[in-house]
C-alpha cells in the first residue's frame, strides 16, 4: 500500500491550466518540425541518444511528448534543449522518419526569440559578424600560419555582416538565469 | 586534374593547423589542386541553433562563392561537410532557393544549385582510391593498431551521404587506414559522438562522452586514434589532456587521417604533417614506424 502511495505522489505534476493547447500546432507549422505529428513515442530517439545515455534528464522522447502536451514554457525555458550534440542518431533511427534534430532546432529558435538562448551561441553569432568565423583574430595563430607558410585569413567580412543583419539573428539576447 | 575550392572552416585554420598542413601536403602529393577562396565564411552549422534561416543563408553564401568560380568544395571538418551537404539538399527545392537568393542578391551572389561538397577523406577514397594509395606507400606502418573515428557529420544526415556511406556500419575510413598499412581496430563505441557540439553549453556532458570512448580503448593495445575532423580532434586530444589532469590514465596520441597517410608516404613529420603541434606527443607512434 505504501508503495502504491509513493507512486501516486507525483514529483512534478503537469498542471492543465498552465498548458498551451496551441503550442504543438505552432511548432508543427514550421516545415522543419512537421514530422513531429507522426511521432508515436516509441523512444527509439532517446535509446540511441549519446547525451541521454550520460544524462537521462535529457530525453528527445520526453521533449517530443512535452511539445505535444502543450508544455510551452517548460520546453522553451529548459536548459536541456541546448544539450544536443547534433549526432543525428535520433532522426536516423526514427521509424516514423521524424527528424528530431530539426524539431529541436525549431524549438531552440523559438526559445532564442523568447530570451532563453545560452550566451555561448549568442556570442558566437556576434563573433561571426566580426571575423567571418566563430573565433576572434589572435596574434598567436596569425604568427603560426606565417611560420608554416599557410596563406593569411581574411579578417573582415562585410558581406556576411550584411546577410546576418537581414535575418535579425544578431539582435538575439542571451538568457539571464534568475537566482 | 582534380580541382576543388578548399573550405577550411573556423577551427582548423586557427586551432588545428596541423590538419590543414597535412591535408595540403597530401592533396599536393596526389595532384589534387586546392583553390583558396578568401571570402569563405563559417559554414553556418552553429548559427542554426539560433536561426535555421541564418545557418542556411551562410551555407548558401559559401556554396555561391564556389559556384561562381565553377568549383566543387573540399572540406576538412566533418560538421562543415554535413552543414553544407544539408544546405545543398534544402536548396534543391526551388522555392527555398528563390527565397535564399533574394537575400543573397543584396551581396551580389546567387546559388544556382550546382555545387558538390566532398570531405577530404571522400575525395581520397573516390577520386584517388585505396588501390592507388596502397601502391604509393613508402614506409611500413604495419606495427600500428589505430582506432578509426568517423565524426557524425561525415555520415549524417543519412540522406546527404547514403550513396557513399552507411552511418551504422561505416567502412571508408577503415579502408583508408588499411591502405596505409596500419591496422584499424574494431571497437564497440565506434559510432559514439565526440560531444564537440555540446561542449560550448555543457563541458561536463561532453567530457563524459570523450571519457566513454577513451575507456573503451583501455586494454585494447591501441597506439592512436585516427580522426577526420578537427572538432573531434580537439575533444579527444585537448579535452583528453584536461580529463587526464585528474586521472592520468590515457595518454593516447590522436592523429588526423592525412597525417597517418603522410607518414606512410614518407612526408616530413614536422614540416609537412605538423606533428610537432600535438598536445599529446605522437613520438610513440613514430617509434613504431620503420
Amino acid at each position: 500500500m505504501n508503495k502504491i502511495k509513493k507512486i501516486l505522489e507525483l514529483k512534478n505534476p503537469v498542471s492543465i491550466s498552465e498548458l498551451d493547447p496551441n503550442f504543438k500546432s505552432e511548432v508543427i507549422a514550421h516545415p522543419d518540425a512537421r514530422g513531429l505529428a507522426a511521432c508515436f513515442s516509441c523512444g527509439t530517439c532517446s535509446a540511441g541518444c549519446p547525451i541521454h545515455e550520460v544524462f537521462s534528464e535529457y530525453s528527445p522522447k520526453k521533449l517530443a511528448k512535452m511539445v505535444r502536451l502543450g508544455m510551452r514554457k517548460q520546453v522553451l525555458s529548459s536548459p536541456y534543449i541546448w544539450y544536443c550534440a547534433t549526432c543525428h542518431n535520433c532522426e536516423q533511427r526514427c521509424p516514423q522518419n521524424v527528424s528530431f534534430f530539426n524539431v529541436l532546432n525549431v524549438l531552440k529558435n523559438m526559445a532564442a526569440k523568447e530570451g532563453y538562448a545560452p550566451s555561448a551561441w549568442v556570442e558566437q553569432t556576434k563573433q561571426v559578424v566580426k571575423t567571418g568565423i566563430v573565433f576572434p583574430t589572435e596574434e598567436n595563430w596569425i604568427k603560426k600560419r606565417e611560420e608554416l607558410s599557410l596563406p593569411s585569413l581574411k579578417e573582415d567580412h562585410p558581406k556576411l555582416k550584411k546577410i546576418i543583419e537581414l535575418t535579425g539573428v544578431n539582435k538575439i539576447k542571451p538568457r539571464v538565469d534568475k537566482e | 586534374m582534380n580541382k576543388y575550392a578548399l573550405f577550411l572552416g573556423c577551427t582548423t585554420p586557427t586551432k588545428v593547423l596541423q590538419y590543414e598542413v597535412a591535408s595540403r601536403w597530401v592533396c599536393k602529393y596526389f595532384g589534387i589542386e586546392l583553390i583558396d577562396i578568401k571570402d569563405f565564411v563559417c559554414c553556418g552549422m552553429n548559427q542554426v541553433n539560433l536561426s535555421i534561416e541564418t545557418g542556411l543563408l551562410m551555407a548558401a553564401m559559401n556554396l555561391a562563392l564556389a559556384e561562381t568560380r565553377g568549383l566543387n568544395i573540399l572540406t576538412l571538418c566533418a560538421a562543415c561537410t554535413g552543414a553544407l551537404a544539408e544546405a545543398i539538399e534544402r536548396l534543391e527545392d526551388k522555392a527555398t532557393r528563390d527565397e535564399v537568393n533574394e537575400k543573397l542578391r543584396d551581396i551580389r551572389l546567387e546559388y544556382k544549385g550546382k555545387v558538390k561538397v566532398k570531405h577530404i577523406s571522400r575525395v581520397l577514397y573516390e577520386d584517388i582510391g585505396v588501390e592507388k594509395i596502397k601502391r604509393e606507400v613508402k614506409r611500413d606502418l604495419s606495427g600500428l593498431r589505430v582506432a578509426p573515428h568517423y565524426g557524425c557529420h561525415y555520415l549524417k544526415p543519412r540522406s546527404a551521404f547514403e550513396e557513399f556511406e552507411k552511418p551504422d556500419n561505416p567502412k571508408t575510413l577503415h579502408e583508408l587506414i588499411s591502405a596505409t598499412g596500419a591496422h584499424p581496430i574494431e571497437y564497440e563505441t565506434l559510432g559514439l559522438c565526440c560531444g564537440g557540439k555540446a561542449f560550448p553549453v555543457s563541458e561536463d556532458l561532453a567530457h563524459s562522452l570523450v571519457q566513454k570512448k577513451l575507456d573503451d580503448f583501455m586494454n585494447k593495445e591501441v597506439d592512436a586514434m585516427v580522426l577526420q575532423c578537427q572538432t573531434c580532434y580537439l575533444m579527444y586530444s585537448d579535452q583528453q589532456k584536461k580529463i587526464d589532469e585528474e586521472y592520468s590514465k590515457y595518454n593516447l596520441p590522436i592523429l588526423l587521417y592525412p597525417q597517418l597517410l603522410g607518414l606512410a608516404l614518407n612526408a616530413n613529420p614536422i614540416k609537412e604533417l605538423g606533428l610537432g603541434l600535438h598536445r599529446i606527443s605522437p613520438d610513440k607512434i613514430l617509434a613504431k614506424i620503420t
